[in-house]
């Protein structure tokens, strides 16, 4: 992961900025933080996590757990870590027998309550009460009246179904929708043990940030309907990547087994997307199981790579040959700098023709916000507009009318989100060479006279540019179903085909390459290849 | 005469410059292993030979490399037992116990309960008693005596039922938890031991009288593998084989574990450092574990055989079905792991062969960042280099044997 130029250059002019700290010693160990910070965050900067359930990173303090309760020297009560500031000189306890009394009596209060859940809970496993429990109490039960009752199953809204015994009230969920979504939808009603929470009057948890209140809550009483029973947690492996479901690129984790995606999850970058991610982007890997291309196909029948790449290569070469002016390449927004990047250095070395078009979806002005959504559903926009440089090219309406203008006799796409009205979809499949790389058959890939398979975003390696310029890697999660090969080596192979001889290692290969060739590159690291981690040893992400 | 011996040894009669016909000159190179009958454990040694005599020996261990260190780290505390059974797997449970010692030792638990002190140490010494069965019967039976490998064998099922009996598998038992024992000893164990050592005596009988007094069995053992006592102790040898080079060094009396303390019992040393004397320390070592066994028998009290400590210790099942305290413990220690906080330990036990360490660095998860495991049956096997060279090949045999290298231990 790696900031584009224009952000390093922009940090290097601007002076650091005077910034107060303080130093206070916690446990024995002095630590110096900015001035503002509260005593949890400089523990966790001592090497010290101490326990809370209310409290989150990204969310306003509230303090009302208080599982987080340190001695403070010289303050006449236990201090709730969350709200106390550090200040100057403070002397802070976590391990004295007041806090941890009180960390022991107040999880005992907790748990009074919580229902005996673990083996279908589907929280088991990553659980914030679990962990605190067992790391801070340990003891047995010493209840000996029924506990009480609440609802089980309460649906909130369209993804997200509430056990209210299971809660904790620690009120995440509710702030998450206030701060974060800026919508109020969640409220806890009545008093003591009979809180509950629910709905606030007359609404539905139906914001586009929903499931995020099911990433914080601490235990399981929010739950995706989405996920809901699909998988126990800790059996989940995880590989860090970048939502590829808008220009945002949220950097996210994709949770998987087995070559399967059971969900992905925010991963935090305060520089894009802090904690959060939107719920449309999470559910993008079910397409990653859907209509997908698992072998090169010549003329809609199954064929093989050297087969295909050859009628690929041949049809093409046929092509220039009658009219190298009516050959067009569509170029992905959808794939990765490394694909579009060998693509490019294809149509300047071999195919030497100059309609190239910006293929892709088409922007969605609906589901734009100022929070993380974009009207543009395409992830690596700004990284092919980088590559292309200040090479021409057009846009779909551009592509659009080409076609039905009848210019274009051949056209090479990447991708098979080219959106094209019904007409000039119809047209491109009656052209006389029309060759697509793509990860479904879907759009033209299903019409193509030769098809290429390449793997879809969570199974390939590669770099994405947000809109803000900054490039972010892709980890491939899993292998690639079928057949399908990367998209630069499928240009390299058509390359050699065509008689300029590509070869390329491996896509850290090509991105080296273009780091060197494309100036918006040459400041971003390809980072080290992240290998899968189980979740059950990766502690509580609550 | 020297006709004779040349055509004996298959070699250039080194006494005669010009001796040219004959048997070839060159040094030759064998492989003996790793699948031979004498190298138990699938051992390779490639032996460079003039005629019958070795000249010099490359032992290469690894053919059955199980990954038992870089297993362990994917594994939680508690699922490393099953692995530690398979190190030296004829006397598993004192591995089970060193490892259950090691991560005691990472979770600062030392005061371990009086009954539960007994039960590791009568599991103990009787895998012990059963890896020097295995060692001596083998051993015998290589140099061709088969009568004394079944008398010897016989006794060693009978502890395997024992066993078996008490832990549910006849060879990888698994019955050591951390913090204790799965569960508490069968009712008649104790009676069954004894009755299994009363009649073990009159075997082992037995079994010297067909090798103590045999005139080949000697002529095969006495002299051969000589090792002097500075070497055993520059090389780390361990266990019956250092006791045989006369070295007094016991873990159990030198750095008590358990209440070996407790006990009275003697270190068998021997005196020349050869086959013959890691021989009769093994047999010695076998009266002294089961003097130790009886005393255990005499004095094991009631109690608890777990420690009373919730980081270790699974809730009752009563307690995990119907309190959410109990349930969220229960479900801590299968998926998560038993609780061990961030550092380091060693800890060192009396194996079957020798000095049996186990060294965990924990990084406060529920499974070892590192483990280390000190085979005792890899570092002696670094002796056999020594001891085999200018030996005949047939010395190979006793040599190999006596020092017991035992595959999955050496190669772990």
């Amino acid at each position: 992961m790696s900031e584009a130029k224009e952000t390093e250059n922009e940090a290097q002019t601007e002076a650091p900025p005077a910034v107060d700290t303080v130093t206070l010693t916690i446990d024995g160990v002095e630590v110096t933080v900015d001035k503002g910070t509260n005593i949890i965050e400089a523990a966790k900067k001592a090497g010290n996590t101490i326990s809370a359930f209310c409290y989150h990173p990204g969310l306003e303090v509230v303090a009302v757990c208080r599982q987080c309760l340190v001695s403070v020297e010289g303050a006449p009560k236990l201090t709730p870590a969350c709200q106390g500031i550090a200040s100057d000189g403070m002397v802070v306890h976590t391990t004295d027998e007041a806090s941890s009394d009180a960390r022991r009596q107040l999880l005992e209060y907790t748990l009074l309550n919580h229902p005996v859940d673990c083996p279908i809970c589907d929280k088991a496993g990553e659980c914030t009460l679990q962990k605190h429990y067992f790391d801070h109490d340990n003891k047995g039960s010493r209840l000996d009246v029924p506990k009480v009752r609440k609802p089980k199953r309460v649906d909130l809204g369209p993804d997200i179904v509430l056990d209210a015994e299971r809660c904790i009230l620690c009120t995440r969920c509710i702030r998450v929708c206030d701060e974060v979504a800026g919508e109020h939808q969640l409220e806890i009603s009545h008093r003591g043990d009979h809180s509950e929470l629910g709905t606030a009057p007359g609404k539905r948890l139906d914001n586009p940030y929903s499931i995020n209140t099911v990433d914080v809550c601490p235990v399981g009483a929010l739950t995706s309907k989405d996920y809901r029973f699909t998988m126990r947690a800790w059996e989940l492996m995880s590989t860090p990547s970048t939502c590829n479901g808008c220009s945002t690129g949220c950097n996210i984790e994709i949770h998987h087994r087995g070559g399967r995606t059971f969900r992905l999850i925010p991963r935090e970058n305060p520089e894009v997307n802090k904690h959060w991610m939107c719920d449309e982007g999470r559910f993008t890997y079910h397409s990653l199981t859907e209509k997908r291309l698992v072998g090169p196909l010549v003329g809609g029948m199954p064929s093989n790579w050297k087969r295909a790449t050859d009628a690929a290569a041949a049809k093409i070469k046929e092509a220039l040959e009658a009219d190298a002016g009516s050959v067009g390449v569509v170029f992905s927004p959808h794939r990765t700098n490394e694909e579009n990047y060998v693509l490019a250095k294809l149509v300047k070395n071999g195919l030497k023709v100059d309609r190239l078009y910006m293929g892709g979806a088409a922007p969605a002005p609906d589901r734009a916000d100022d929070i993380l959504r974009k009207a543009d559903k395409s992830p690596n926009r700004a990284g092919v507009k980088a590559i292309l440089g200040d090479i021409e090219v057009g846009g779909l309406a551009v592509l659009e009318d080409d076609i039905l203008g009848g210019d274009l006799k051949a056209l090479i796409v990447l991708g098979h989100e080219l959106s094209l009205g019904g007409e000039a979809l119809a047209k491109a499949a009656e052209l006389d060479c029309l060759v697509v790389i793509a990860d479904h058959e879907l759009g033209l890939a299903a019409k193509a006279h030769v098809t290429l398979p390449v793997p879809a975003w969570a199974e390939n390696t590669g770099s994405v540019t947000n809109f803000q310029g900054r490039v972010q890697r892709m980890q491939s999660a899993y292998d690639a179903v079928g057949l399908a090969r990367p998209g630069w080596r499928i240009f390299a192979d058509l390359a050699t085909a065509l008689d300029s001889k590509m070869t390329y290692e491996s896509a850290e290969a090509v991105f080296n390459e273009m780091k060197s060739a494309v100036p918006a590159f040459s400041d971003a690291e390809w980072g080290r290849d992240l290998p899968p981690v189980q979740l059950r040893f990766a502690h509580s992400r609550g | 005469m020297s006709e004779l011996k040349t055509l004996i040894l298959g070699r250039k009669n080194v006494d005669d410059p010009d001796d040219t016909d004959g048997m070839p000159n060159d040094l030759m190179t064998v492989n003996m292993g790793p699948s031979h009958p004498a190298m138990h454990g699938t051992i390779r040694i490639e032996l460079t030979l003039d005629g019958e005599r070795v000249v010099e020996a490359d032992i290469n261990p690894g053919y059955l490399h199980r990954g038992f260190e870089k297993e362990s780290e994917h594994a939680t505390y508690t699922q490393v037992f099953p692995y530690t059974d398979r190190l030296n797997y004829v006397s598993p449970m004192i591995n089970n116990v060193g490892w259950a010692l090691a991560v005691e030792k990472l979770m600062g638990i030392t005061e371990l309960p009086p009954r539960l002190n007994y039960i590791r140490v009568m599991i103990s010494e009787l895998s012990r008693i059963t890896d020097h069965l295995t060692c001596v019967g083998a051993s015998a039976m290589e140099l061709g005596a088969f009568a004394p490998f079944l008398f010897l064998v016989k006794v060693r099922e009978w502890i395997y039922e024992l066993l078996e009996e008490l832990s549910g598998a006849r060879l990888t038992h698994s019955y050591v938890r951390v913090g204790g024992v799965s569960h508490d000893l069968t009712p008649d164990f104790c009676e069954r031991v004894t009755d299994i050592l009363d009649r073990m005596d009159g075997v082992l009988d037995e079994a010297k009288g067909l090798l103590n007094g045999n005139k080949i069995f000697y002529g095969r053992m006495a002299g051969v593998g000589v090792f002097s006592k500075e070497d055993a102790i520059a090389y780390g040898l361990g266990g019956p084989c250092l006791r045989a080079c006369g070295v007094d060094y016991d873990v159990r009396k030198d750095h008590p574990y358990l209440n070996y303390d407790q006990f009275e019992f003697d270190v068998p040393v021997g005196t020349s450092g050869d086959c013959l004397d890691r021989y009769l320390v093994r047999l010695e070592e076998i009266r002294q574990s089961t003097h130790i066994l009886r005393q255990c028998v005499a004095q094991i009290p009631e109690g608890p055989v777990m420690v009373d400590d919730p980081r270790c210790v699974m809730p009752d099942k009563s307690e995990t079905y119907n309190t959410i305290e109990g349930m969220i413990r229960h479900f801590k220690h299968i998926v998560d792991g038993v609780r061990v906080d961030p550092g380091e330990a060693y800890t060192f036990i009396e194996g079957g062969n020798g000095e049996l360490g186990f060294f965990i660095v924990a990084d406060g998860t529920g499974r070892p960042w590192k483990a280390y495991c000190r085979s005792p049956s890899f570092i002696n096997l670094q002796t056999v280099t020594k001891t085999i060279s200018g030996r005949l090949i047939s010395d190979i045999v006793p040599i190999f044997g006596m020092i017991n290298m035992i595959g999955g231990e050496c190669d772990k």
